[in-house]
């Protein structure tokens, strides 16, 4: 459905997304090629986004899958719905009491019970998690797993399995298969190395911060109201700040946010007052704010700063 | 073109990059999707299959146009715009100017002349001659950054500078035989044009050769298996950078294994009460188990001699306490030489690299003025409420005392207080004791006892500690 990359990157602009040609070519490659992709790169840099704009953009579904420490395969593939087996069991009490009615022995009526046990353990009564979702869909879905940095690695070499051959067996049911192989997103936030077996299976996008003219253009994108010369301004202060050796980089998302709290607190100019108050919409560490705080006022001092007012 | 890209996998590989098969298969695949006109795309299907760690970008990033830059355009034949007649008489006082000199000719000059005046590129069998000649087949040429320097040797070997006398007389003679003039400065610029481009094609296939070599070179190196056996202090400096690589490696294996036995610890006893509470929508019957979950939140205090004997191996030890800092929350940190200073502080604030350096640097090494005594008498005075019974306090040091006193009640009564007393030493067991060394009057009274002069023995170490 796609031909050329200039078809991904005008398909993802539709989405609100801003893609660079890299973004665009890889993407484009996993889409032919088949293969997850696997996107790194700081915290709010787009990588979740981009999913979600992908989904959109060709308008499949978006399964998520949260990963985090402890996640195993109860939460992650499928569960038995006791509940609804208990409630059914309660319901077909008197159905149960009918067909076990004429048997002769406690044999017998094991056996009777054991030939219904297949009503129990069927689909109607397996709930299914994200990977189970994806994989069953009647259409092709996209799969995100996010920050699969933060699973085990136990679950990591589990998901190998899955992500290899779109297939995963129930004991009690046998081998469900992929009618449909989901396009699949993986993002790392890099706190913990992954397998070179799972990156051997995966394309490797690195999503970095963008550029002055990229941010610019994703501000102006996603929140309009903002003046273009304040926008200017943030965008500018924003990649200044990235330089600082901070202990939290601002990411994009933190721009953005920097952004709509602009437009709600209707700043005119970007002064130092208005600086002071919303610095905190950019940096999550006090001692990260007194670091830029210096900084600026350093700045301020050979008159550089001096614009701002 | 295929060629090319065996060729550039090769020296990723060479440069320390996991290349697997699947993945160069994946690289041909994306390239039948892209192409190779489009640069950039083909950059980008190269390097979206083949790396895949950021660290390894900037090699890439390196490599890539060394193999894939512009290809040097061919040589041009000077004579294609000249008439007929024109062209004969350059051929004959070619002809003739070449018998005339036939004693002076030197070297190479001939092909040169050929190469020059009709077009030819060299073959790559004269390539293979002159780079041999020029001393590339060496087993020391190997820095591509040399590529220029053994191109001029190939050109002083083809007779470039006397060529350059010879083209002078060449297109005086051609000026007296009646030739158009303007013809003259025609084949004067494009074998001017020709020279660059030979310029070029020589050194291009002087830095492909050196970077062929250095691909060799890489696959003869020694594995790293070796490097972990060798003791820290005897390292070169690029064997230290991949020890360091092997440190991170060995802390991200921490991480898992840390994670993993969280996850055995939740297997725990049965948690009743959660039990009974999950499965009242189930009328009481027990579907849903519930474990007790084990909250291990262990505490580590770990005090590093950066003392001169130590210093060697100071950095590592430092690097691996930064990691089990980011790994068990609460982790204390001190260093010491003549006194004790913590430095928790010191890894919290700041990156990995700058944190060495910072405690390095606050702890200047001096000569014979260590004081472990003294230093694990300051642990007890000022910061014995880190020790409790849930801590694990580390001793990374040499136990060499400078004849101080080694304060063994004090180490007792921490040994005490604390969970476990571990010490590794990176000095050989048959040392300890030894001149200045308290090691065996400080070894009864510690928990466990390690012996760790290489990577080797630290990951074994760590492992059983972990475990």
């Amino acid at each position: 459905m796609f031909n050329s990359v200039e078809d991904v990157k005008r398909a993802l602009a539709d989405c609100q997304y801003i893609a660079t040609n890299e973004i665009a070519t890889v993407l484009y490659l996993a889409e032919k090629l088949g293969k997850p992709l696997l996107a790194e790169g700081p915290a709010g840099v787009g990588k979740t986004e981009l999913s979600k704009a992908w989904a959109a953009a060709t308008s499949r579904e978006l399964v998520r899958l949260q990963c985090y420490e402890g996640l195993d395969e109860s939460k992650a593939l499928y569960e038995w719905e006791y509940a609804k087996q208990m409630l059914y069991t309660q319901l077909l009490r008197d159905k149960l009491s009918s067909l076990l009615a004429d048997a002769t022995s406690l044999t017998d009526a094991a056996d009777r019970l054991g030939a219904e046990e297949d009503v129990f353990f069927s689909e109607r009564f397996l709930l299914p998690r994200p990977l189970l979702r994806a994989i069953q869909s009647e259409k092709t879905t996209v799969l995100l797993i996010d920050e699969i940095d933060r699973a085990d690695a136990e679950f990591e070499a589990f998901l190998l399995e899955v992500l290899s051959d779109f297939q995963v067996s129930i004991p009690e049911l046998g081998t469900i298969v992929a009618k449909h192989r989901p396009v699949v997103f993986l993002t790392s936030n890099n706190t913990r190395e992954l397998s070179e077996a799972l990156k051997r299976r995966c394309l490797y996008l690195y999503i970095g911060y963008p550029s002055a003219e990229e941010e610019l253009e994703i501000v102006r994108l996603r929140v309009p109201d903002l003046a273009p010369q304040l926008a200017r301004q943030a965008v500018e202060m924003v990649q200044t700040l990235r330089q600082l050796d901070l202990k939290k980089n601002p990411s994009v998302s933190e721009t953005l946010d920097w952004a709509r709290a602009l437009v709600t607190l209707n700043a005119r100019t970007l002064d130092n007052e208005t600086l002071e108050n919303t610095l905190t919409v950019l940096l999550k560490y006090e001692a990260d704010v007194e670091r830029a705080r210096r900084a600026l006022r350093r700045q301020g001092g050979n008159g550089h700063g001096r614009s701002y007012n | 073109m295929e060629d090319r890209i065996t060729k550039f996998i090769a020296a990723l590989r060479a440069e320390g990059v996991r290349v697997s098969v699947a993945e160069s298969q994946d690289a041909w695949e994306a390239i039948t999707y892209l192409g190779v006109r489009d640069r950039e795309a083909f950059r980008m299907s190269l390097r979206a299959t083949l790396i895949k760690d950021a660290d390894a970008m900037p090699t890439f990033e390196d490599l890539f146009p060394q193999y894939f830059g512009l290809a040097t355009p061919p040589l041009m034949n000077p004579q294609s715009g000249l008439s007929e007649e024109e062209q004969q008489m350059l051929q004959e006082m070619m002809q003739q100017m070449l018998e005339d000199m036939l004693e002076q000719l030197k070297g190479d000059l001939q092909k040169l002349l050929d190469w020059l005046l009709n077009g030819q590129s060299p073959s790559q069998e004269d390539l293979e001659q002159m780079a041999d000649q020029a001393g590339l087949n060496q087993p020391n040429a190997r820095s591509p950054q040399r590529a220029q320097q053994y191109a001029r040797r190939m050109q002083q070997m083809l007779g470039w500078e006397q060529m350059q006398e010879l083209l002078e007389m060449l297109w005086e003679k051609l000026a007296e035989q009646g030739m158009d003039p303007d013809s003259i400065e025609q084949i004067k610029e494009q074998v001017a044009q020709n020279m660059d481009r030979l310029e070029d094609q020589l050194s291009e296939f002087a830095g492909e050769k050196l970077r062929d070599n250095r691909v060799e070179d890489a696959q003869r190196r020694k594995p790293m298996n070796d490097l972990m056996e060798r003791s820290f202090g005897s390292l070169s400096q690029p064997e230290m950078e991949q020890l360091r690589d092997e440190v991170r490696r060995l802390a991200a294996r921490l991480r898992t294994r840390a994670a993993l036995r969280q996850k055995r610890g939740k297997q725990g006893k049965l948690d009743a009460k959660t039990t009974l509470r999950a499965n009242l929508r189930y009328s009481g019957v027990p579907f849903e188990i519930h474990f007790k979950q084990r909250r291990l939140k262990p505490k580590l205090v770990a005090v590093l001699d950066v003392s001169t004997s130590m210093r060697p191996v100071a950095e590592f030890f430092l690097r691996l306490l930064y990691e089990l800092q980011d790994q068990v929350q609460k982790t204390r940190s001190f260093a010491f030489i003549d006194h004790l200073e913590d430095v928790t502080d010191d890894l919290l604030t700041h990156r990995i690299d700058d944190a060495v350096i910072a405690v390095l640097t606050r702890l200047p090494s001096g000569h014979y003025n260590t004081d472990l005594g003294g230093s694990l008498r300051q642990l007890e005075a000022k910061h014995l409420d880190a020790v409790d019974s849930r801590t694990t306090v580390i001793v990374l040091g040499d136990g060499r005392n400078n004849f101080n006193d080694p304060a063994l009640e004090t180490f007792n009564r921490i040994g005490r207080r604390a969970r476990k007393l571990i010490w590794l030493n990176p000095e050989y067991p048959a040392q300890w004791g030894t001149g200045d060394s308290d090691m065996l009057s400080y070894a009864p009274l510690c928990s466990e006892l390690y012996q760790v002069r290489n990577l080797a023995q630290l990951t074994d170490a760590i492992d059983r500690i972990l475990v």
